[in-house]
């Protein structure tokens, strides 16, 4: 059997739609309207091992929340083959979800009404489980997930975190192998998020449970994934282990000057130095390494302002993100 | 037989569920029961009027026939097939299709059964009391107390939610082509009570909206309104033919349109 859960070729997804042409009159808008087409995922190919722990990030309308739902069998994709644990999405999805455990951050699979146990049950039986699985199964969950404070309660009536900790134990009933998040940490505060990160590490060591999500929360995949695919307009700009992706801008430093007294006026800088942020009490500098040295940089910086305190650093991972955005964006 | 036993296992636990989900509101079937006493009881004391103005009889049927027509038509609307409809449009337009198509379910079949699963309580309670109570307050034509009645009635009554759910269904799948699915709803629910007997027993229609209510889906689908009268002991087997052709029709319809529009989904944000 292959080492690979999820292999993805030449992945294309178009979607087209009517779109109303201002010089045309309106009955040739309504019967023969113009016909746009939009590339969401364009040719994009990867593979991924069974246990790995994934971060599939972009910006909004990069195309991963289209990859993800042609991951699982909900869209057809326009062209190109997806192959997850041996099984075609479009011709056998109900095999497929067997196999496969999905939460959407931002939806509900859960019974809103009826105690969170009610739900669990429910979806034992939609997965084909005995009754004697079930029960062994939700106790499992409940001990895994610690939802026993809360599982005696109508679903509507739980804090969000609550609800995301019983919505991946509803994704992981039947054991799933692959289990698909699309932002999972969506609304949850701090300890929430932790939380849930902490339970999605958990399942993975204890059940080798390979963990594809999307996100844009940084600390979901600082935290959780080990490696990163950055995607932006529908193509994989990046594939690389997560602590490689903070590397990418290594070449950037950043400064920060904290004025004796206070910033008056913020004159031009020396080439390879750009102001970042500028405030009359403390001045942030990026520094490109390749131009000009940080030792240097800071000679000329010392020059033009009268500082109490200097700190210098590499961009965080956001930061690092936020960079390949817009690089690529300006590629465009 | 296990076969059979494990293909209706999920059906009988939605169906399960959504008792249950009733059970726990009691407040929901309250509302439905003055909805339908308000709605069937005005009605009925309507007719119990015309029918004594005009001196008990109209088009050879007499009020008891047409009070229990009236019955069995708002009995069969509480289990609220219609709203299939909307719901799969709410599935389309909110993006929830997305969490049903990641599960191993058929999901036009689930829709079928959670829309069976949300009237059951509500129409089992209700039907059973009102219909002792409108049997004590009027009485019981005799048509219904002969022995083909009730597995016709049944045999109708399956019929027609079957036939409902395929119709209502088909427009609910519109919605993934033209996403707001009212104005075609709007259309097939009004035909649907005009020939279904909802304003005005099928008894008294004059004969070619008979004909329409007969030979077309939208008729046919409340056919349970017609086993009160004295014609459906020699014509039910071809009532329940007409239903038959329908539930075939419709049912082949509803299949080729969900294969198509599967091709269709398009989610927000993907």
């Amino acid at each position: 059997m292959s080492s690979n859960s999820i292999i993805v070729s030449n992945l294309t997804k178009k979607f087209s739609f009517s779109a109303r042409n201002e010089s045309s009159g309106w009955l040739k808008n309504l019967f023969s309207p113009e016909k746009k087409e939009i590339i969401a995922v364009n040719n994009i190919s990867f593979s991924v091992k069974h246990g790995e722990r994934i971060a599939f990030i972009g910006p909004n309308g990069a195309g991963k929340s289209t990859t993800i739902k042609m991951l699982t069998g909900i869209l057809f994709p326009t062209s190109g083959n997806v192959n997850i644990l041996g099984l075609d999405p479009t011709k056998n999805r109900k095999k497929l979800a067997y196999q496969i455990g999905t939460v959407f951050g931002q939806r509900s699979q859960l019974l809103p009404n009826l105690p969170l146990t009610d739900s669990l049950e429910f979806f034992g039986v939609m997965y084909d489980m005995s009754e004697k699985e079930i029960k062994t199964r939700i106790t499992e969950l409940i001990e895994l997930f610690d939802l026993d404070s809360f599982i005696t309660q109508p679903v509507r009536k739980l804090s969000l975190g609550q609800r995301m900790r019983a919505e991946v134990a509803a994704s992981l009933i039947h054991k799933p192998k692959i289990i698909l998040l699309d932002e999972p940490t969506i609304g949850l505060d701090v300890v929430a998020k932790k939380a849930l990160r902490d339970l999605l590490l958990k399942i993975n060591k204890e059940e080798n449970t390979t963990i594809f999500l999307t996100s844009h929360d940084v600390g979901d995949i600082e935290s959780l994934c080990e490696r990163t695919i950055v995607i932006n307009h529908g193509e994989v700009i990046k594939d690389l282990p997560t602590e490689d992706l903070s590397k990418t801008f290594i070449y950037e430093k950043y400064i920060d000057l904290v004025a004796k007294t206070s910033f008056e006026n913020f004159p031009e800088l020396p080439k390879g130095i750009t102001y970042s942020s500028k405030d009359k009490n403390k001045i942030t500098v990026i520094v490109d390494i390749k131009t000009i040295s940080v030792q240097n940089s800071l000679k000329e910086l010392l020059t033009l302002f009268e500082v109490e305190d200097i700190d210098v650093y590499n961009a965080d991972l956001e930061t690092v993100i936020r960079h390949i955005y817009e690089k690529d964006s300006q590629k465009l | 037989m296990k076969k059979i036993r494990k293909s209706f296992r999920l059906p009988i636990k939605i169906l399960k569920t959504l008792i249950k989900d009733s059970i726990q509101y009691p407040t929901r079937i309250v509302v439905d029961t003055i909805a339908i006493l308000a709605r069937c009881g005005i009605l009925l004391i309507l007719y119990w009027y015309v029918f004594k103005l005009s001196n008990g009889v109209i088009n050879g049927t007499t009020f008891i026939f047409a009070a229990w027509s009236i019955f069995f038509y708002f009995s069969f609307m509480l289990l609220r097939l219609r709203d299939i409809s909307r719901l799969m449009m709410q599935d389309i337009q909110s993006g929830n299709v997305e969490v049903l198509f990641s599960k191993p379910i058929s999901y036009l079949s689930y829709r079928m059964w959670w829309q069976v699963g949300s009237g059951l309580y509500s129409f089992v309670v209700i039907t059973i009391l009102a219909a002792i109570a409108l049997g004590l307050i009027i009485g019981l034509p005799y048509t219904m107390v002969i022995g083909i009645f009730i597995p016709t009635l049944l045999l109708t009554f399956l019929c027609g939610i079957v036939l409902s759910l395929f119709m209502y269904a088909i427009v609910g799948l519109l919605s993934f082509w033209i996403e707001d699915i009212n104005p075609v709803f709007w259309i097939v629910d009004k035909i649907v009570m005009i020939l279904g007997g909802s304003y005005l027993p099928v008894a008294l229609f004059p004969p070619l909206m008979k004909k329409i209510a007969l030979y077309t889906p939208f008729g046919a689908s409340q056919f349970v309104t017609h086993t009160v009268y004295e014609s459906w002991q020699t014509n039910w087997y071809q009532l329940v033919g007409i239903q038959l052709f329908w539930i075939v029709l419709l049912g082949l319809v509803a299949y080729f349109m969900f294969l198509k529009a599967r091709e269709k989904v398009s989610v927000n944000g993907g």
